[in-house]
């Protein structure tokens, strides 16, 4: 993946337009419906959300008075009341708990099944590859998982979603073999050598070095279990274990037909933390899920 | 060779680690997709404690039965309307949008990480983004309608309502494919662009001489991971619309199957027909783009 990576960004660097054309800049023309179909593709994406945000400012009434107009005053009370009348604060501490956990726990597991696999060190590393590969083509098997998790006592509790939406691993431990693969073999070979134990090794290298895509991981899977709707509506029955992004759903429909202040504010509270998420480490997640998928 | 094998650690090491993950996915993922086949033989519910009983093809021949065949075939056919239209229109735009968007603009990075948002910010939201653009009674999509004096009541309008799903979802989903094309692009050596150039080749003829063909292995992945996906995918629908005649596909059949009526020997059945589809279709698309890959 670094290979590719490198390999991308030095030949970005090199070509900032099909060569030549750089010193006989581009006919202007066209370089002018270029920016227009990029600003008209980014007003695609910007624009609902920031409909989103004016939505949201608005007085309770006002939307229904002028939905598109832009909002008077800075009704900040909106975010108060969605916050209190959804009970977000319980269904937020809920959904951190599950998507750092299941996360931190996926992580960590991606790890411990790809190091030796991709390496070969263990009997059956390739069965085991494709077995992973295959795991993305599996039937819809929602109904067998919960005629499993009935029949182990694990409907409706917090460990049984959260083994369920960690066992989603999926693609975590697909994205770390081929990370793996930039990462020399001889390092493993020196360190055994110098009497280095294979937990040891694991713990003191593999993780440090596989940082840019652990990273990937961690996120997409934080940003799996906090959208996840589906999986929460069957196993979070107990109102006391339900998670935001379920919340947010019953709260559009009590509120969705009338109050779109509150929905839209509602909306936002919950966006709120993946869109900062998202800023800070975009440039990691992108490299390392984009790369890693290719393979 | 494992180099670690010298000690007794270093052996059963490698193991014990993969142990715990290998067990959960074994458990969790695998047994139940696998168990799916044997459910869908049976009349078992959802309720637990209630005695099921083998019932053979029943639930297959209930699916195919003269009083439901019409309704269910329809809602094949909308599968298959959805993943293909999402597939399609999805890999063209991506495709030209990883063009437009690959450099040589500035502030492309910026753009491309916008065009990328839905990815993170998820079904729940993006679908009550839509809900609210699309809300009849004077969103900015009604308000867009009566200035060419037309009105909608655009998701619950039953002929309309699909397109917008299918709209939404390419809208959503656009970021993982376009990405996955800018890193085909940024492989693509630039002295290749230079001697098209030199041909007198003007930009259609880059696209389709130089770029295709160089990001091929990309699209071949594109197209499979976007079938695949939009076969099996219903989330967005769910949360646009929910399970209605007009607007239903087979995996949120299963979905409402299952735990609304709780007839899940029944939901079962429809999960082997849906992946028998995705199944066949996945492999007949991977066999043609590899064999036209080597023919760009």
């Amino acid at each position: 993946m670094t290979v590719l990576h490198d390999q991308a960004r030095t030949a970005g660097r090199l070509t900032p337009g099909p060569p030549g054309e750089r010193r006989r800049r581009q006919r202007t023309p066209w370089r002018l419906v270029n920016y227009l179909l990029a600003f008209a593709v980014v007003a695609l994406y910007l624009l609902p959300l920031l409909f989103l945000l004016n939505t949201a400012l608005k007085r309770p009434g006002e939307f229904s008075a002028d939905p598109v107009g832009l909002t008077d005053g800075l009704a900040l009370g909106n975010f108060v009341d969605a916050w209190t009348q959804g009970n977000f604060g319980a269904l937020v501490a809920n959904s951190v708990l599950y998507a750092v956990v299941c996360a931190a726990v996926g992580t960590v597991l991606s790890v411990l099944i790809a190091f030796p696999v991709a390496r070969n060190y263990v009997r059956w590393s390739r069965p085991l590859r494709v077995l992973f590969v295959l795991s993305l083509f599996l039937p819809n098997a929602i109904v067998a998982q919960f005629q499993l998790v009935l029949k182990l006592g694990l409907y409706d509790t917090r460990l049984g979603y959260m083994l369920l939406m960690t066992a989603g691993l999926g693609v975590g431990p697909l994205l770390v073999m081929g990370y793996l693969r930039s990462l020399p073999r001889e390092l493993d070979e020196a360190a055994a050598m110098d009497g280095c134990g294979y937990f040891r090794f694991v713990w003191t290298f593999v993780f440090p070095l596989c940082k840019p895509v652990l990273g990937a991981v961690f996120i997409l899977q934080v940003i799996g279990v906090w959208n996840d709707i589906i999986g929460a509506t069957i196993y979070l029955a107990s109102p006391e274990l339900r998670t935001i992004s379920l919340g947010l759903f019953t709260f559009y429909g009590e509120y969705g037909n009338n109050q779109w202040e509150l929905l839209a504010a509602a909306t936002l509270i919950v966006a709120a933390p993946l869109i900062l998420l998202y800023v800070f480490t975009q440039r990691l997640f992108i490299s390392g899920a984009i790369a890693g998928s290719l393979k | 060779m494992n180099p670690f094998a010298t000690s007794r650690v270093g052996r059963v090491g490698p193991w014990l680690g993969i142990a715990p993950g290998l067990l959960l996915f074994l458990t969790f993922a695998l047994i139940p997709a696998v168990a799916v086949v044997g459910m869908s033989f049976t009349d078992i519910s959802g309720m637990p404690n209630v005695p099921w009983t083998w019932v053979g093809l029943d639930n297959y021949r209930r699916f195919f039965s003269a009083g439901s065949v019409a309704a269910n075939l329809d809602v094949v056919n909308r599968t298959l309307i959805f993943a293909l239209s999402v597939t399609i229109i999805l890999n063209v735009l991506a495709l030209l949008l990883a063009v437009l968007l690959s450099g040589r603009l500035r502030g492309a990075a910026l753009y491309r990480s916008i065009v990328f948002m839905p990815v993170v910010l998820g079904v729940t939201i993006v679908g009550l983004i839509w809900s609210l653009v699309f809300n009849p009674t004077g969103g900015p999509a009604a308000s867009l309608w009566s200035s060419f004096g037309s009105s909608s009541s655009f998701l619950g309008d039953p002929k309309l309502a699909f397109t917008l799903i299918i709209f939404v979802q390419i809208w959503a989903a656009i970021g993982t494919t376009m990405m996955i094309y800018h890193a085909g692009l940024m492989a693509i050596p630039s002295d290749l662009y230079e001697a098209a150039r030199v041909d007198g080749a003007n930009a259609w003829h880059k696209l389709r001489h130089v770029t295709i063909p160089m990001v091929a292995p990309a699209i071949t992945a594109n197209m499979v991971i976007s079938i695949v996906g939009s076969l099996q995918t219903y989330q967005i629908i769910y949360v646009l619309t929910g399970d209605r005649p007009t607007t239903s596909v087979l995996a949120l059949k299963v979905f409402s199957i299952g735990f609304g009526t709780s007839e899940q020997g029944y939901a079962a059945a429809v999960s082997m027909i849906q992946f028998v589809l995705v199944a066949v279709i996945a492999l007949v698309l991977l066999s043609y783009l590899r064999r036209r890959e080597t023919q760009l």
